[in-house]
């Protein structure tokens, strides 16, 4: 059964229509790339998940729950979906671990000897425990982002989107940030991954989609995707970038 | 050390004689400066000036018309805050080394200061005496010049050659604080200046005595100095406890509350009313709050806490606006916010325990502070305030800023808010405060307020201009905030809503923390110009420091003729405010070195 | 389940959540003002001032120390003396602090170290001591000079005493607003000419000495003006009488109808182009509950605007404008503005003549007989009538000639003969024909009429009293020292990378800093600076602590005298409002232009 189910989803920028109609579906434990060139509208579908942005037609419905005005809607599915973005946006003015514990003992009302534990469990599972008293500013990027895959962690989503991850990174980082989500993966995690790492598709999605100019070009297993490609965008946009 | 001075001799050329056009400048303002010093020496030496008015009048510049049978009272406030004080310099102290050669060096130079002032000095000065006739006489002889300049000199080689010699001697920086402060005490006991005295008929005795400077104060400043050293060990001794810092920082909030509210206002506590209000809502909110933490873990409390937290809200707000005692509005104000952040902390049982403590402390303080506040004072003065004088001042610079303060937060916030309605009232408060200056709304306090308060409610002066000052002060703290706000990203917000925070976790956890951090040296700026500002009071007739110097010591003319020396007073009021806004700007400016603001 | 809470779910609404908290919030604070009002309207009812504006047209009974007027008829012109006061210590000031504080912000940055140092010094001196206590400094060092009775009378080249301070100065004519429109418009011909110049020079490449060119004209024309050119710029007078004519047949329903349809004209444009851009092909006209509260926002205070403009506010506000005689015996509205425009600035300027001032202690003064009649021409010192001087109690009689002070044509009488007149009222207007725009004189010390009291005389020189000096001084003082770190840092912004290219190109510091830096720094200095101009203008306010009487003193004396504090109130707040949006209006156009230049 699928977890995340979208009908016909549509948003405007004042007078640009940035998502033109989009209907898909992700199924539990699925991992889906989402790629396309910059402006074709990825980055704002994923934000319309977990409402960053409002859309203004169409369906989502998350784990059963519909995305709609409702209060109570909203921090349901917010509860539920983990976020990761391109500027890893961790709070520069808290230590890494209340970083992590902050959500968990404001939002989950958890204890702070409990959240602590788990937060510690989070940083050895991406394999920074040692930066724990650090400041953000104090890590370089690729450990930065890892603390942000922690901090959505700590909610325990069932799923995890990720907006851009790797772009803000330099080279040598980026794997290391790879490594924790291809672990993340492998333990049977939902996941929508915008990115234009297609070493990652190819390993570990399940699907990919190519968006262009706010509508879904291309949806196909990786293997018919990079090898056999349906459409000629798609075939243009592997050029491009490959 | 030819070749230091050599090498000095050589920068200096280079930076004072470097071009034609740069000596000229050099020697001009050379000319200038030197006569502008000569200018005030001698504006200060004639014997037009009477520079007891000064001196004379301490008491009525710190404390106006406080009785002087109550003035433990006074000195019980210094002394707090000076022991408060030597603890935080104790938990503070820095591990900054100064090494000897740089206090010789600093004496050599007040050394060199005070050669230059006494060479220049003139000796012969003039002013123009009633009928328009320039009078010129003696006001520095030679001998007197003499008499200061070989010492000096004396003083200064000695300090300037002890820098050659090798000493490795240094000093930690926090110690030479208690160093400054000592010279200061000890010459009290020591320096002797002409004073005014009045012999039985109450007529002033000519000459004028000359007594040590102050008699009557140097015992309390001497018991001072030592409580102030002694706490600095004890803080010294207390640095490693835990979350002493946030203690101590506390305790610096409180400390005026408890000065302004109990130790200066000496209040008279009426015990009924003790009784029969403050301890039963004493009573009712603490039992409140320990059944909050009680049932915090239980499940059918969990489910019900948003409607729980709902009517608490609603009970506060109906609260605010009835007309229930102060302390039981407020403990509503504090129940409210308890409740928020409650489940949050506790958990174990020995959480809830300390939790429940520091509950039970805060409605203490809450209504020991409180009651001293709201009771009338036993101190008996002429006049309508017991604040008056510098301890005027201080109450409404630190008042000022404690109701501006927060009301400059939220405005900021809302004035950046996603509400259209919200944001548009909010930016209409802020401009059209700041449209006016602030005298119009200490004029609007003094007789404009009163017109809208309901009939029977009246307000003290004092308090009226603390309600406008809330504003005026807020509306630029708000705009200073603002710059902050606008100086967080986008994706800080992103991230709070993303982890699921409430708008409200979001502003007081991620948001303000950052915009205040960022907007630190602003905000020091705003409270020194709020400090600066007090002194408009004296238009409206309040007798702060000001209008002591200004007003009441020059038209005093019983038991000493005083009047017409309104430019000592005036000087003197001038370099103490200085003293305060020149030190705390230059701390801030130190603040933000160390938070690295500064640099971009 | 779900379903079954459908009903109740719009509680959990966020845009109804939104809205709802918004609208509870507007309807509490406006209950609260109202309460307060509420509050105002019983308290003034029980002692007996009710709020009115009746004051601003009645005679206030008390004179001002300085000012255009000294005597006001109506508690208007009391007022509008006041701004003036207020806008002479503002506009002055602005201009000396300016200069001055970028001076000393030079200074500041200069690698001579007893400048820096002592510029440094003056900076922490002046910032870190309450303006006020700065300003009564300085009145008390003027205050305390001898008085003014103990000097001899006589002509002074610098004078000081407790009455306060006066130095030789140029004197204005009447003919003297003409000739500063002139001199204005010949700077802007000169520097148009210059520009034209520099014109020819790029495309054509040939040296077209653009500087002389403008230089030349300009002095050229000053030559011509000085000696009688300058009456030519009395076409704007002649103009701005017509202009006052037809002003003055305009009915009051006149404004309420355009300022109604005006707004109702801008509302309407900016309602169709929102809507206009949410029509377009993409956008599919679909509104978000933001959207639609912009445009219930417009409605609203358009609305508001026609409702206001047809009530007694617009009413008043159209009397106002045509400046109404009846309602306003005001000389403010915009007719009344035309005429002075049309009196001070026509090529005989028209004067006024009052009675000597010189006849202090004498207060009234019986006309004998008029010698000159309207149409009649005089020239200086022609005696134009005869008149009998009396004291208060009218015992002390003392037969005064009344001189023609100016060369011209007599153009009004106002008193005719057997008529008593207080001194200082004006007796005839005169067209003047014949006189220099300004004339350079020196104080004078007089005896007032046969008191012992003396004063510095009228029209000589230039004397600030000690009230002026004091917030002169001190509001440039303070404001110059704040340009002046507005001034460092905008030189320190650029002048790090900027010094080194324009020293590479072989530029001497001073060229430097005048066509590299200094224009590139003044980008970053404007707004800061348009900053302290607000702060400058809200420091006057203090001249109430000397004696001065700008609007703030002149507001605390009319409500002294009325007890309407509250209107005193809302005036000062509306023209500190008209104020400061003037000088941001100002600052934020040169910003504008300054960005257009760096692109």
């Amino acid at each position: 059964m699928s977890i995340i189910q979208t009908k016909d989803v549509k948003k405007w920028f004042g007078d640009f229509q940035a998502l033109k109609g989009i209907s898909m579906d992700v199924a539990e434990g699925e991992v889906l790339v989402v790629c396309g060139p910059s402006g074709s509208g990825k980055s704002t579908f994923i934000r319309c998940i977990n409402r960053l942005e409002q859309h203004q037609e169409g369906q989502i419905i998350v784990d059963g729950i519909e995305l709609t005005n409702d209060l109570k809607n909203i921090e349901a599915i917010r509860s539920e979906v983990g976020m990761v973005f391109q500027s890893f946006n961790l709070f520069p003015h808290l230590t890494v671990m209340q970083n992590i514990t902050l959500a968990q003992i404001w939002v989950r009302k958890k204890n702070r000897a409990e959240s602590e534990e788990k937060a510690m469990e989070l940083l050895e599972r991406v394999g920074i425990p040692e930066q724990a008293q650090k400041f953000p500013g104090q890590l370089s990027g690729g450990q930065q982002q890892r603390v942000a895959i922690a901090r959505a962690l700590a909610m325990e989503p069932k799923i995890m989107l990720f907006d851009e991850p790797t772009s803000a990174l330099d080279p040598e980082m980026i794997k290391e940030v790879l490594d924790v989500m291809k672990e993340l993966a492998k333990s049977g995690m939902t996941m929508i991954v915008v990115t234009h790492e297609m070493g990652f598709a190819k390993e570990v999605a399940d699907r990919v989609m190519l968006f262009d100019e706010g509508m879904l070009v291309e949806e196909n297993t990786p293997e018919e995707f990079f090898n056999n490609p349906k459409s000629d965008r798609t075939k243009l946009f592997l050029s491009q970038i490959l | 050390m030819v070749d230091l001075i050599k090498k000095n001799v050589k920068s200096l050329q280079e930076s004072l004689f470097s071009s034609i056009g740069s000596s000229v400048l050099t020697i001009a303002t050379t000319y200038l400066v030197i006569n502008f010093f000569r200018g005030m020496l001698g504006f200060a030496l004639t014997s037009d000036k009477d520079w007891l008015a000064v001196l004379n009048n301490m008491q009525l510049y710190m404390v106006q018309a406080y009785p002087e049978e109550d003035f433990i009272r006074v000195w019980l406030s210094v002394g707090l805050t000076f022991v408060l004080a030597g603890l935080s310099i104790g938990i503070w102290r820095s591990e900054e080394r100064v090494k000897s050669s740089q206090v010789f060096n600093s004496f050599f130079k007040g050394g060199l200061g005070v050669l230059f002032f006494t060479i220049i000095a003139p000796t012969n000065a003039s002013f123009m005496g009633n009928d328009g006739s320039v009078i010129t006489e003696e006001v520095f002889s030679m001998d007197s010049r003499l008499g200061i300049l070989i010492p000096v000199v004396v003083f200064c080689v000695i300090f300037f050659s002890i820098r050659f010699i090798n000493v490795k001697f240094t000093v930690n920086s926090s110690d030479m604080v208690f160093f400054y402060l000592f010279i200061p005490v000890a010459l009290l006991w020591f320096v002797k200046l002409p004073t005014i005295q009045l012999d039985q008929n109450n007529e002033r005795i000519i000459p004028d005595p000359i007594m040590p400077i102050a008699s009557s104060t140097k015992i309390p400043w001497t018991v001072i100095f030592v409580s102030f050293l002694v706490s600095y060990f004890i803080g010294m001794y207390l640095k490693n406890i835990k979350s002493i810092k946030s203690i101590m920082s506390l305790s610096w909030f409180l400390l005026p509350l408890l000065i302004f509210s109990w130790i200066f206002k000496k209040p008279q506590i009426d015990m009924s009313l003790v009784l029969g209000s403050d301890l039963p809502i004493f009573g009712v909110f603490l039992l409140w709050g320990f059944l909050v933490i009680t049932f915090v873990n239980n499940s059918i409390f969990k489910k019900y806490y948003s409607t729980y937290l709902g009517v608490t809200f609603l009970l506060t707000l109906a609260g605010v606006f009835s007309g229930l005692p102060m302390l039981a509005k407020t403990c509503l104000l504090l129940i409210t916010l308890f409740s928020v952040v409650v489940p949050a902390v506790s958990t174990s049982s020995q959480g809830k325990r300390s939790l429940l403590i520091v509950w039970a402390v805060a409605l203490v303080t809450l209504t020991f502070l409180l009651r001293g506040g709201a009771s009338d004072t036993g101190i008996v003065v002429p006049g309508s305030s017991i604040f008056g004088g510098f301890s005027l001042t201080w109450l409404l610079a630190i008042f000022g800023t404690y109701v501006s303060f927060p009301l400059g937060v939220l405005l900021a916030l809302g004035r950046n808010s996603k509400l259209p309605i919200i944001r548009i009232v909010c930016t209409g408060i802020i401009e059209l405060t700041r449209s006016v200056p602030y005298i119009t709304w200490l004029f609007f306090a003094s007789v404009t307020l009163a017109v809208f308060l309901p009939a029977g409610v009246e307000f003290n002066l004092i308090v009226r201009v603390l309600m406008v000052t809330a504003f005026f002060s807020g509306a630029y703290f708000a705009e200073n905030i603002r710059g902050g706000l606008q100086s967080i990203p986008k994706g800080q917000y992103e991230a709070a809503d993303a982890i699921g925070m409430s708008p409200f976790q979001k502003i007081s956890l991620i948001i303000m923390p950052q915009a205040l951090r960022a907007v630190i040296p602003t905000l020091v700026s705003s409270a020194i110009t709020a400090f600066k500002d007090s002194s408009l009071v004296t238009i409206i007739g309040l007798f702060d420091f000001l209008t002591i110097g200004k007003t009441v010591i020059g038209n005093q003319s019983i038991p000493v003729n005083f009047v017409g020396h309104d430019r000592e007073n005036l000087i003197f009021v001038a370099i103490v405010y200085w003293i305060f806004t020149f030190t705390l700007s230059r701390r801030s400016m130190k603040v933000e070195k160390k938070l690295g603001l500064g640099e971009r | 389940m779900k379903n079954g809470l459908k009903a109740l779910s719009f509680f959990r609404n966020v845009v109804f959540l939104k809205w709802a908290s918004q609208i509870i919030f507007l309807v509490g604070l406006l209950y609260i003002i109202w309460s307060y009002i509420q509050n105002a309207v019983v308290n003034l009812e029980q002692t007996n001032i009710a709020f009115s504006w009746g004051w601003l047209g009645e005679t206030p009974g008390v004179s001002i120390a300085e000012g255009m007027y000294t005597l006001p008829n109506s508690g208007r012109q009391m007022i509008q003396v006041g701004m003036l006061n207020m806008l002479r210590v503002t506009v002055t000031g602005i201009f000396a602090a300016t200069f001055l504080g970028t001076f000393l912000g030079i200074a500041r940055l200069s690698k001579n170290y007893i400048v820096e140092k002592t510029s440094t010094g003056l900076l922490e001196v002046v910032r870190n001591v309450p303006l006020l206590v700065q300003i009564f400094f300085f009145q008390a060092f003027v205050l305390t000079f001898p008085r003014l009775e103990v000097f001899d009378v006589g002509t002074y080249n610098l004078h000081v005493s407790a009455k306060g301070i006066a130095f030789p100065w140029l004197n204005r004519q009447p003919t003297a607003y003409l000739f500063w429109v002139y001199l204005l418009a010949i700077l802007i011909l000169a520097n148009r000419i210059y520009k034209w110049r520099v014109q020819i020079l790029e495309r054509e490449g040939r040296e077209t000495r653009p500087f002389l060119w403008s230089v030349g004209i300009f002095l050229g024309l000053l030559v011509a003006g000085w000696y009688g050119g300058y009456r030519i710029m009395g076409i704007i007078g002649f103009l701005a009488g017509y202009i006052s004519t037809g002003v003055d047949l305009l009915p009051a329903i006149f404004y309420q109808i355009l300022f109604s349809s005006i707004a109702v004209f801008i509302g309407f444009k900016s309602t169709k182009k929102f809507i206009d851009s949410k029509k377009s092909e993409e956008a599919q006209g679909i509104y978000s509950d933001d959207d639609y509260f912009k445009i219930i926002l417009n409605v609203i205070v358009v609305l508001l605007v026609v409702v206001l403009m047809f009530s007694s506010v617009g009413l008043g506000l159209s009397n106002f404008l045509v400046g109404d005689e009846i309602v306003f015996k005001a000389d403010w509205g915009v007719p009344q503005f035309f005429d002075g425009v049309n009196n001070k600035l026509y090529w005989n300027p028209e004067a006024k003549i009052v009675l000597d001032p010189q006849l202090d202690g004498m207060k009234r003064a019986e006309i004998i007989d008029w010698i000159a009649v309207p149409g009649t021409e005089v020239t200086e010192g022609d005696v134009v009538a005869r008149a009998t001087a009396k004291d208060l109690k009218g015992d002390l009689n003392q037969e005064i000639s009344i001189y023609a002070k100016y060369t011209g044509v007599i153009e009004e009488v106002f008193v005719s003969e057997g008529d008593t007149v207080k001194i200082n009222e004006k007796t005839y207007d005169i067209r003047v024909t014949d006189s220099k725009p300004l004339e350079l004189s020196r104080p004078r010390v007089e005896q007032i009429g046969t008191t012992k009291f003396k004063r510095y005389a009228d029209g000589y020189g230039k004397s600030l009293s000690v009230g002026y000096f004091a917030i002169w001084l001190g509001v440039v003082l303070y404001t110059a020292i704040f340009i002046s770190e507005v001034v460092r840092a905008g030189i320190m912004a650029v002048s790090k990378g900027q010094s080194e290219a324009g020293l590479s190109l072989g530029l001497g510091r001073g060229a430097l800093l005048r066509l590299v830096v200094l224009p590139q720094a003044i980008r970053v200095m404007l707004p800061p600076m348009g900053n302290q101009y607000l702060n400058l203008a809200k420091n006057t306010s203090l001249g109430i602590a000397v004696a001065y009487p700008e609007i703030v003193a002149v507001g605390q004396t009319l409500y002294n005298q009325e007890g309407q504090t509250l209107p005193v109130f809302l005036i000062w707040m509306a023209f500190y409002s008209t104020v400061s949006l003037t000088i941001s209006t100002i600052i934020n156009y040169y910003n504008r232009k300054m960005k257009i230049v760096e692109r």
